[in-house]
């Protein structure tokens, strides 16, 4: 890696503001909750630091951090960060914001795919390292986030490194049990814990509008054998709570409303009132 | 009200005043008379807290399956809510089937709504303290901490008393049966 330079912070706020201008508003039914803006600031330096070099997968990301790591490193805001960036999401309009802010700014190395992750992974599976901030799993004692780690590893064939970045709270009882279960999960699937950053993240979320998320880091201990067998996900006691209680996922792909005026003010929200001519 | 306060009971907890430029008594009148005309009334609502479809309505399923059912707690406030009094004509339990709103009801400046019956004035205080968030994000922590700053709703569940825990109560003004579907998601289509 690179001497690491110093980041003029104005130069990285603004382009971070730049990706955020480009998302589209969370649909909340589906746990899309967008991390505020200074946090990813800090998680994309972050993220870059920790992928350079790197062919980097992400499950899932409306928050766009894919997006602020390339660009950050395209303006020359860092001088490090991941040589290819794929997203795999179930929304097209995620899809389609990761694409067009591609074009537009000329980022070659990063693409989208529209995926849902209760389907076999589509490859291919020699990933370096993968990034997921998937549904908490509030109400399924993490079991929805197992399911983006899982997708996450084959990415990665069970022999890379990735971040899981999931609910850490110390009054929620429910984020401690999930943070077990997830770091239990990741030694049963030939992972180690190798760094937990704690507290790190806030949203915009108003029915927990302190809940922060951390970190976790995982590598996967050398040796471990994987059949290069992705297969879909259908076991009803996996999905029963994906979404939240009694919520199991009924929805495969969000697709975007195609518009010409992308990114303007929609026309049906507004309506012009005229000078009186003389 | 015993009934409410019993460990184990659910509610949803809203604090209630002017809405869509409506003061709260001229809305209890309209509800009143959409619950006698319509057999039900729509209590419309925004943000996240009591989502429809990810927090009301599996919590209000738990306790139906229990033989029980979750109770619309109110404390009246002076407040002021300039949204526009526009009235949704849809309303959607899942928000892929949507279906007219009867024209005897009518919800305003809200996105979602209560399934609502049996409105009726009620005064009793809810020691907030002796309350958990009893689903999603939030989920166990105490209502007395939980109900602070923008969040002024919440699906709570009462708890054992904990007399080490000094007590803060909200009076609570307005009672109601929240019914099946007991959430939705509305809609104005015509402008």
């Amino acid at each position: 890696m690179a001497e690491p330079k110093e980041i003029d912070l104005r130069l990285a706020i603004n382009a971070i503001s730049d990706v955020v201008q480009n998302r589209p508003r969370p649909l909340r039914e589906f746990d899309q909750i967008y991390m505020k803006t200074g946090d990813m600031v800090l998680q994309s330096e972050l993220v870059a630091r920790w992928s350079d070099g790197k062919r980097l997968a992400f499950i899932g990301d409306g928050d766009a951090i894919s997006i602020c790591v390339a660009y950050l490193h395209k303006r020359d805001i860092i001088n490090y960060g991941p040589s290819e960036i794929v997203v795999y999401d179930f929304d097209e309009r995620i899809c389609g914001a990761v694409t067009r802010f591609a074009d537009m700014e000329r980022l070659s190395n990063v693409r989208a795919e529209l995926y849902n992750c209760l389907d076999a992974f589509p490859g291919p599976t020699n990933y370096d390292c993968f990034y997921t901030n998937p549904p908490w799993g509030a109400s399924n004692e993490g079991e929805s986030v197992k399911v983006f780690m899982q997708r996450g590893m084959e990415a990665v064939g069970y022999s890379g490194e990735g971040m899981v970045v999931i609910a850490d709270d110390l009054d929620l009882e429910w984020t401690k049990r999930v943070l077990a279960k997830v770091q239990s999960y990741s030694i049963d699937s030939g992972f180690y814990v190798q760094k937990m950053m704690s507290r790190l993240h806030s949203y915009h979320l108003d029915d927990a509008p302190d809940l922060r998320s951390c970190n976790l880091v995982i590598r996967a201990v050398a040796g471990h054998e994987w059949t290069g067998n992705s297969v879909a996900i259908s076991d009803p006691a996996r999905l029963a709570n994906f979404y939240g209680r009694e919520n199991p996922p009924r929805v495969k792909y969000v697709r975007e409303m195609k518009r010409l005026d992308y990114g303007k003010a929609h026309e049906d929200e507004y309506a012009f009132e005229m000078l009186e001519e003389n | 009200m015993a009934d409410i306060l019993k460990p184990g009971q659910g509610l949803l907890y809203m604090k209630v005043g002017m809405h869509a430029q409506e003061g709260l008594e001229a809305i209890i009148e309209r509800k009143t008379r959409e619950i006698e005309e319509a057999g039900h009334a729509l209590w419309g609502y925004g943000g996240s807290t009591c989502h429809p479809q990810t927090m009301v309505q599996p919590f209000a399923k738990g306790y139906e399956r229990r033989g029980s059912r979750i109770y619309l707690c109110m404390e009246p406030m002076e407040s002021s809510h300039f949204a526009d009094p526009l009235r949704a004509d849809e309303f959607s339990v899942d928000g892929l089937k949507w279906e007219e709103i009867p024209e005897a009801v009518n919800v305003l400046g809200s996105r979602y709504a209560l399934v609502i019956k049996d409105l009726r004035k009620e005064e009793f205080e809810l020691p907030l303290e002796n309350t958990r968030v009893a689903l999603g994000n939030s989920m166990g922590k105490s209502g007395s901490r939980y109900i602070s700053g923008r969040v002024d709703k919440a699906c709570l569940e009462i708890a054992e008393k904990d007399p080490s825990v000094p007590e803060r109560t909200v009076h609570i003004g307005l009672v109601a049966d929240i019914v099946e579907p007991y959430a939705v998601y509305v809609r104005n289509r015509r402008g």
